[in-house]
């Protein structure tokens, strides 16, 4: 996954930073579970597409990169927008969150 | 309003297809190198259904020439929002995106569906649908040639977005390989 728009908040999210930022040169490896975007894949790979849907691995992570980010998206006046955005969620709520 | 669309097929199974999405914008993919930042905003797992639901956070650094931006008074940077939701029982995901900047002027709609392919074994289908609406005032003229330049815009980004997620399919096979390969080692040690 990409970097997050808050610098500050890839310490939780993501170790992988982009190849071409070389002040940081960080290897690509898959270890260290310990970041939210790679506990995602995880268990979403290998829990949740094999059916163990109620599992929330990572919930504790999400929490800590989510309250750095929601900082930052109110910062940048960005929280307003997706409230915006979100209003219209409820219509493809209704059509995409039932069974098919 | 235009309408873009387009299907293609990935030789990869639903399941790879459908993790590697999440990766889609990672470094490996070096065809999406506007897009800055993806981040997660809420994603929770609907207990009746078992259905994902995620909303995520696009943020693009665009190549806009200058006088556009001078024009609109924004800066080079705009976000999409994307909403998502996984069927894992009936294996289809569907991406629905908005744009957040210049949603005011330009409103581009975009579904995306991951479905396994009907013919072949171990490929999925990915289906595309755009639809593109210029909202400034205005003659229709002008607007019809705005819709026609964002179609355009998105037929070629569609190409690039296709063979960027070809090289991230590739890495996310070897990456996976590798890691199974390690724990295997690990485990028998």
């Amino acid at each position: 996954m990409a970097a997050s728009i808050a610098p500050e908040c890839n310490e939780i999210k993501e170790y992988a930073h982009r190849l071409s930022d070389s002040t940081r040169p960080q290897p690509l490896t898959w270890h260290g579970y310990r970041k939210y975007d790679t506990c995602f894949l995880k268990w979403y790979s290998e829990k949740y597409l094999r059916g163990n849907t109620t599992s929330n691995d990572c919930e504790a992570l999400f929490t800590k990169y989510k309250s750095c980010l929601n900082k930052i998206l109110k910062e940048k006046g960005i929280d307003s927008m997706l409230d915006d955005a979100r209003k219209s969620s409820s219509e493809t709520d209704a059509e995409f969150l039932r069974k098919s | 309003m235009k309408v873009f669309s387009s299907t293609c097929t990935f030789d990869y199974s639903w399941d790879e297809v459908s993790t590697a999405n999440w990766r889609k914008y990672c470094p490996w993919n070096d065809k999406a190198t506007h897009v800055v930042g993806v981040d997660t905003i809420s994603r929770t797992v609907d207990p009746k259904t078992g259905i994902l639901r995620t909303e995520r956070l696009i943020t693009c650094d665009q190549s806009v020439p200058q006088w556009v931006l001078s024009l609109f008074g924004g800066s080079a940077t705009s976000h999409v929002y994307e909403i998502s939701y996984v069927d894992p029982m009936a294996k289809k995901v569907t991406m629905c995106s908005s744009n957040l900047t210049w949603s005011n002027v330009l409103n581009v709609r975009e579904t995306v569906v991951y479905q396994p392919s009907s013919v072949l074994s171990a490929a999925t289908e990915f289906s595309q649908e755009a639809k593109i609406t210029a909202l400034c005032g205005g003659w229709q003229k002008i607007k019809n040639k705005v819709e026609e330049a964002s179609v355009e815009r998105f037929r070629e980004n569609a190409k690039r977005g296709r063979e960027g997620f070809e090289t991230v399919l590739e890495m996310s096979r070897r990456v996976f390989g590798e890691q199974r390969a390690l724990e295997n080692q690990r485990l028998q040690a």
